[in-house]
């Protein structure tokens, strides 16, 4: 066998061993390290590599983000401001019709700002907002669909751990990735509402108007989450003045979160262990899947495949849209099956090279930085899609009395807005990148 | 006996975890404290020297030490999809396989880490700043590796006991 073919005959293995449910980190270095055994020969390169690949994966600097961004969710769970923007939201949002769900999803958006997972914002989000929706007789569907829908604001809105990820597959800045999440971030959350506004009047009776609240009110309400717009700005904004770095933020919004966690109450030796065995749990299985999709995708640099890829798209003359569009639908096939970081992990070393390839009428930086984002937002997608959305499961556990098929149905109409949103910031590029333009 | 092993480890797994999650949270009070010092230079006061390289080692531990619990804890990612086609027996076998490969993954990046300590002793490589003997960043971790070594290998008997139909988790 040739390498190219190796390389080719890597992906079907590849796939059988994740869909018979083999860890996907383990999965990807198995076939990494037996995939380079069979190019080389012999397994000596590879275990010379071993002696320092695993420490330094481990140790890289832009890497120590990812639990420090995780252990910041953690603490922001904690610090009951997820009900300060909930209860913020409805202030300003529950006298519309539907106006409970919306608030749901402006709490989610604010919530996002501070935590950087899905899986945390719709747990958290669901804890508080659950019982309000219910309450007011806001529909089983509507309530989880919103729910789960809103928490991939979480990964959305900046900090995200998948864009860090991304930023550091394709050798991007962090900080210019995180201004180009931002508008179509906000431009989710102003989608979801829309939505819940059609459904509404689609469904009488789903979801209903509650009285006005007067101004004063609504200011003491915003005024009181003032803890979180100090901390996204302290984290944010000191990344883009180039205060601090990174990592230097995620350590800066974990301190942040967890004194306010601290202050309110939230923290006892108890739940600091919760919040450290969660993050250590999601901690470990990140660093897995990047190990292992190193060891992987250095095995397919070995065998050429991703240059003589890009190389074949190009030959064909395939229009670049055509492709996007192919490697979007991709995206979102598989984003029903497989965890979203996976994903990213394995496919971006193979598509990037094959995409800035292809012209687009931009700048390489520029296109990076697009392509990141529509990246994440399909893959997003899978976290709400049937059958393995991990946020409908999450919503799932906590109204035990819908099932999960009304989840399913309630979430469409957000997948569905999800697509257009998709589509319309493929074709539009300037949406996502008017902000990087206008800040740096 | 086995009741007894499983506690044990499970023991084990959580309390490294713990070790580990202390030492993110130092770090991020050390990083709090480094950046004020940094802004308030004009007062005297400075960042903490070599940050960079105490956020790098106690990461690298931080994680090491975090690859015991997600193991006990079954939370490494995977595709579920066919779960419920494949009937409890096939699972389970999957899952013995699955914890092997585990066992052997986890063995070869604990001998080579302790391999990769080995030359950073001999070598007395230092890191730029601190210049602080980089092999006791290597030892540091190498614990969390060991402790990976031992949780996977119990998850294999664990897995085992599964297929064999005997109960698994403690009851208490």
């Amino acid at each position: 066998m040739s390498n190219i073919e190796i390389g080719l005959w890597s992906f079907p293995v590849l796939l059988l061993l994740i869909f018979i449910r083999i860890p996907i980190g383990l999965a990807m270095m198995a076939v990494g390290f037996g995939g380079t055994w069979m190019v080389f020969g012999s397994t000596l390169m590879t275990m010379g590599q071993l002696k320092h690949l695993t420490y330094g994966t481990f140790s890289n600097y832009s890497l120590s983000i990812v639990p420090l961004f995780l252990l910041m969710g953690q603490f922001a769970t904690l610090s009951g401001m997820s009900k300060g923007l909930f209860k913020a939201a409805e202030a300003w949002l529950g006298h519309r019709k539907g106006g409970v769900a919306m608030s749901a999803i402006g709490a989610c958006a604010g919530f996002g700002a501070i935590c950087g997972s899905s899986l945390a914002t719709a747990a958290t989000m669901g804890q508080v907002a659950l019982p309000e929706l219910r309450r007011y007789g806001y529909s089983g569907p509507l309530a989880t669909g919103t729910l789960a829908a809103g928490g991939t604001l979480g990964i959305l809105i900046p900090p995200s751990v998948i864009l860090v990820i991304y930023a550091i597959l394709t050798e991007q800045n962090i900080a210019k990735l995180f201004v180009a999440a931002f508008i179509p971030g906000i431009l989710a959350a102003i989608a979801y509402m829309l939505v819940i506004a059609i459904y509404v009047r689609v469904v009488p009776g789903s979801g209903d108007a509650l009285e006005p609240v007067p101004y004063r009110e609504r200011f003491k309400a915003l005024f009181h989450v003032w803890p979180v717009i100090l901390i996204f700005l302290a984290v944010v904004g000191g990344i883009y003045a180039g205060i601090f770095t990174p990592t230097e933020a995620a350590a800066v919004g974990a301190a942040g979160t967890g004194l306010v966690a601290l202050a309110s109450g939230g923290l006892n030796w108890h739940k600091i262990v919760n919040s450290v065995l969660t993050t250590a749990n999601s901690t470990a299985m990140i660093f897995l899947i990047v190990l292992g999709a190193g060891m992987f995708n250095s095995f397919l640099a070995l065998t050429q495949l991703p240059q003589t890829a890009a190389a074949w798209v190009t030959e064909q003359g395939f229009s670049p849209w055509s492709v996007l569009f192919f490697v979007l639908v991709l995206y979102l096939v598989f984003g029903c099956v497989m965890d979203s970081l996976s994903m990213v992990l394995l496919t971006v070393p193979i598509f990037f090279p094959i995409m800035t390839s292809l012209d687009f009428g931009m700048g390489t930086e520029e296109f990076a930085l697009w392509f990141g984002i529509i990246v994440l937002i399909v893959v997003e997608v899978g976290l709400i899609t049937p059958p393995v959305g991990m946020n409908l499961f999450v919503i799932n556990t906590m109204a035990r009395d819908i099932p999960i098929s009304q989840t399913f149905r309630g979430t469409a109409p957000f997948v569905l807005a999800d697509i257009i949103r998709v589509a319309i910031l493929a074709m539009f590029p300037s949406i996502t990148l008017a902000l990087v333009w206008a800040i740096y | 006996m086995y009741q007894a092993l499983n506690r044990g480890i499970g023991w084990l797994a959580r309390g490294i975890a713990i070790l580990g999650g202390l030492v993110l949270i130092v770090l991020i009070v050390m990083t709090s404290l480094s950046i004020t010092g940094r802004a308030l230079i004009f007062l005297g006061l400075g960042p903490v020297k070599g940050d960079f390289e105490l956020v790098e080692a106690g990461v690298a531990f931080a994680v090491f030490a975090f690859m015991p619990w997600c193991q006990y804890n079954r939370g490494h990612a995977r595709v579920d999809l066919f779960q419920p086609v494949f009937g409890a027996f096939l699972n389970k076998l999957i899952d013995l396989i699955a914890d092997v490969m585990m066992f052997v993954a986890a063995y070869v990046i604990a001998w080579r880490l302790y391999l990769g300590m080995i030359d950073k002793l001999n070598y007395r490589e230092t890191t730029f700043i601190l210049q602080f003997e980089i092999w006791w960043s290597y030892a540091a971790s190498f614990v969390g590796a060991a402790a990976f070594v031992l949780v996977s290998a119990f998850c294999i008997l664990r897995s085992l006991r599964a297929l064999l139909g005997k109960p698994t988790d403690v009851t208490a």
